[in-house]
C-alpha cells in the first residue's frame, strides 16, 4: 500500500493541479484531437437534431407564432392548434389525418406480413436447397437496385391498367394495387436479409429435424423460424417502414383524398394554397416520431440490415 | 423424363432426392420470383418497348395497339430544352443530373468518412451518438424534405435566414431554394445530410476489422494521425469506399422524391427522373416519359461499365 502511493505521486503531474480549479483541470484534458472530436461531434449532432427539434417545436406553436417576423425558437407553451385542425371535425379547415394514419397503416402493415411470409421461404430455397438456376435468379433479382422507381411506374401502370380492365378492377384508388407494387420493392431486400440470417444457423439442426422424419415444412415451421425470429422483426419493420415512408407510388396511384396516405397527404397540406408549416411540421411529426422510436428501440437488430441495403434509398 | 432418370439410377419408385429438393426449391421461392419478375423485371423490359410508342392517357387502356413511333420519342426528349445543355445558365436534365450526384455522393462519402471516424474514437455516450447520427436515414423522406424547406423558407421567419440576418451575412432574406446554383447546392447538402448514415455505417464496420497491430507498428516507427490516416486507414478502405460510391451513385441518379419534394423540379434542379415524371404524369405522354428513362438508365450503365471496368479494377490490383 504505502509502495503504491509512493511510486503513483511522481508519475501524475497534473494532480495537484486538478484539485485547484476546473478550469485548469479541463485546460488539461483537453489536447488539439479531443477539442476536434468535440468540436465534430457537436457539429454533427447539432445538424441532425434541429431540424427534427424545429419539426417537432413548430407543431406545438400557433398560427400567429408561425407567421411573425421572427421565428419563435422556444414555443411559450405547448399549443394544440395544429394538432386540433388535424384531428377534431369541429375546426373550420378539419383534415381528418385520422384517416391518412389508417390508410398508411392498412398499407404498410400487409405490406411487411405477406413480404416476411413470402420472403422466408424464399430464402430458406436461397440459403438451404441446391437447385439450377439460383445464381441466375438471384442476380435478377438484385436488380431492382438499378432500375430507379419512375422508370418502372410507367410500365407497372399500363400493365396494372390493362389487366385491371380485364378482370374489372381500378389501377388508382385501389390500396391492395399499391401493397403489391411495394411488395415487389421490399421483397427482393427482404430475401436477401433473411438467406444472409438464415446461413447463421447451423444447418446441423435442421439436418437433425430432417432425419428425426420432419418435412421441409415442418424443419420451416419448428426449428428455422423460431431460431430466425430476430432477423423475422427487423425484416418486418424494415418492409413497413419502406411502405410507411414510400412517396412516388402512392402519389402516382392514389387520387382520392380519403385513400391517401400520410406522405400524400402532408404533401396536399404543404401545397394547401393559403400555407400553414405548423400543420405540416404536426402531421410529419406523426409520420416520423413512431418510426425513429421503433428504429431507436431496436437498432441492435436493425443496423445490419441497413448496411446489407435494407433501405434502399 | 423424370422416370428415365429414376430408372438408370434404378430407383424406380422414387423421384431422386435433387429433383425432389429442386422442385421445393422453385415452389418455396416461385411467388417471390412472380412477384418481382412480374412487378420489376418484366415491367422493365415492357418501358423498352413502351419507349418506342405512342401511348397517352386515352390509350392506356389498350396499350398494345398504341401506334409504332420508332425513334420519335427519343428525339423528342434529346430536343426538349428541360433536357438539352444550353450553356451555363440553363443545363438542362442531363448535365444537372451528371453533376448533381457526382458531387452529392462524394460529399455524401465525406461526411460519411468523417462520422465514422468520430465514432470509430472511445467517447462516452458512443452508442447514443451512434443511433442519433442513422436517424436522419430512417425518418421519411416527406418529413425531413419539409422540414428543411421550412427551415429554408423564404419569409424573414425562417430559420437559416433569421440567423443570417442576425449575425449580419445577409440584410434581406433569400429565397434559397428558388435562387439559380443555391437551389442546387442545397439539394446536394440535403443528400449528404439524408445519406451519409449509410456510407457511415458501411465504414465503420471496415474500420473495426483493420488489424490494429498496423497502427501500433506506425506508432512505433513515430508515424503522426495524419500520416497513420493516409497511409494506413485511407488504403484499408479503398475497396468498400469503392462499392459506397458505386451504389449511392446509382441510388442518387435515381433518386426522384428528394428533389421533387424540395424545389419540384425548377430553378435548376431539373434532373432526368423529375423529367421522367413530368413527362409522364403532367403531359402524359407516356411514350416519352419511358424514353428519358431509358435514356437516364443508358447514361447509368454505361457510367457503371466505366467505373468497375476502371476503378473497381485498380482497387482489386492494389
Amino acid at each position: 500500500m504505502a509502495n503504491y502511493h509512493y511510486s503513483e505521486e511522481p508519475t501524475n503531474p497534473y494532480r495537484h493541479n486538478e484539485r485547484q480549479n476546473i478550469i485548469m483541470h479541463l485546460s488539461h484534458w483537453i489536447t488539439w484531437p479531443r477539442f476536434i472530436l468535440a468540436l465534430t461531434l457537436t457539429f454533427f449532432l447539432t445538424g441532425i437534431l434541429f431540424p427534427f427539434y424545429w419539426m417537432v417545436s413548430s407543431s406545438f406553436k400557433t398560427y400567429a407564432e408561425i407567421g411573425g417576423r421572427r421565428p419563435v425558437y422556444i414555443p411559450s407553451a405547448l399549443r394544440w392548434e395544429a394538432y386540433r385542425e388535424l384531428f377534431d371535425p369541429a375546426n373550420p379547415s378539419f383534415q381528418n389525418f385520422g384517416i391518412n394514419i389508417l390508410n398508411s397503416i392498412k398499407v404498410s402493415i400487409p405490406t411487411a406480413i405477406v413480404a416476411v411470409i413470402l420472403a422466408t421461404f424464399g430464402a430458406y430455397a436461397v440459403a438451404r436447397l441446391r437447385f439450377r438456376g439460383k445464381n441466375i435468379l438471384l442476380n435478377s433479382i438484385l436488380l431492382i437496385y438499378l432500375f430507379p422507381g419512375v422508370l418502372l411506374i410507367i410500365p407497372l401502370f399500363a400493365m396494372i391498367a390493362q389487366i385491371g380492365a380485364h378482370i374489372g378492377f381500378d389501377v388508382q384508388d385501389n390500396l391492395p394495387v399499391l401493397i403489391v407494387t411495394y411488395l415487389a420493392q421490399t421483397l427482393p431486400v427482404a430475401l436477401y436479409m433473411l438467406a444472409n440470417y438464415f446461413r447463421t444457423i447451423p444447418s446441423e439442426v435442421e439436418q437433425a429435424g430432417l432425419i428425426d422424419g420432419c418435412s421441409h415444412m415442418g424443419v420451416i415451421w419448428r426449428i428455422t423460424l423460431p431460431l430466425a425470429i430476430p432477423a423475422l422483426v427487423s425484416v418486418a419493420i424494415y418492409t413497413f417502414m419502406i411502405a410507411w415512408n414510400e412517396f412516388l407510388y402512392a402519389f402516382v396511384f392514389l387520387n382520392d383524398r380519403a385513400l391517401f396516405t400520410m406522405p400524400i397527404k402532408i404533401n396536399t397540406i404543404f401545397n394547401d394554397p393559403s400555407p400553414r408549416p405548423h400543420v405540416v411540421m404536426a402531421a410529419s411529426t406523426i409520420m416520423t416520431l413512431p418510426v425513429v422510436f421503433l428504429f431507436l428501440a431496436l437498432e441492435k437488430y436493425l443496423e445490419q440490415g441497413l448496411t446489407a441495403g435494407g433501405v434502399k434509398g | 423424363m423424370a422416370e428415365l432418370i429414376n430408372k438408370r439410377i434404378g430407383k424406380p419408385h422414387f423421384q431422386s432426392l435433387r429433383a425432389r429438393e429442386t422442385r421445393l426449391a422453385w415452389s418455396l421461392i416461385s411467388p417471390t420470383a412472380l412477384i418481382v419478375f412480374g412487378l420489376v423485371v418484366f415491367p422493365a423490359i415492357f418501358s423498352i418497348w413502351i419507349s418506342f410508342h405512342d401511348i397517352r392517357l386515352h390509350n392506356l387502356n389498350d396499350v398494345f395497339h398504341a401506334p409504332f413511333v420508332g425513334w420519335e420519342n427519343y428525339s423528342k426528349v434529346l430536343q426538349d430544352f428541360a433536357f438539352k445543355f444550353q450553356g451555363w445558365q440553363s443545363w438542362g436534365a442531363a448535365v444537372t443530373s451528371i453533376v448533381y450526384s457526382f458531387t452529392a455522393t462524394l460529399l455524401t462519402l465525406i461526411v460519411g468518412l468523417i462520422a465514422a471516424l468520430i465514432l470509430n474514437q472511445p467517447f462516452k455516450g458512443r452508442g447514443l451518438a451512434r443511433a442519433i447520427f442513422l436517424i436522419p436515414y430512417v425518418a421519411p423522406i416527406v418529413s425531413v424534405a419539409f422540414v428543411w424547406r421550412w427551415i429554408l423558407d423564404p419569409r424573414a421567419s425562417g430559420v437559416l435566414n433569421d440567423v443570417l440576418i442576425q449575425i449580419g451575412a445577409i440584410d434581406l432574406p433569400k429565397a434559397y431554394l428558388a435562387t439559380r446554383g443555391l437551389a442546387l447546392l442545397l439539394i446536394i447538402i440535403f443528400e449528404a445530410w439524408r445519406y451519409f448514415p449509410f456510407a457511415m455505417l458501411m465504414i465503420l464496420a471496415r474500420l473495426q476489422a483493420v488489424d490494429n497491430t498496423l497502427y501500433e507498428a506506425a506508432d512505433v516507427d513515430g508515424a503522426n494521425t495524419w500520416s497513420k490516416f493516409w497511409y494506413i486507414t485511407l488504403p484499408e478502405l479503398q475497396y468498400v469506399l469503392g462499392a459506397i460510391f458505386l451504389l449511392r451513385l446509382m441510388w442518387t441518379f435515381n433518386k426522384f422524391d428528394d428533389i421533387f419534394l424540395l424545389t419540384g423540379g425548377g430553378f435548376g434542379t431539373k434532373v432526368l427522373p423529375v423529367l421522367t415524371y413530368e413527362f409522364s404524369f403532367r403531359l402524359f405522354d407516356f411514350g416519352r416519359g419511358a424514353a428519358a428513362a431509358m435514356i437516364l438508365l443508358a447514361i447509368l450503365i454505361i457510367f457503371m461499365l466505366i467505373y468497375v471496368s476502371t476503378v473497381m479494377k485498380n482497387v482489386e490490383e492494389a
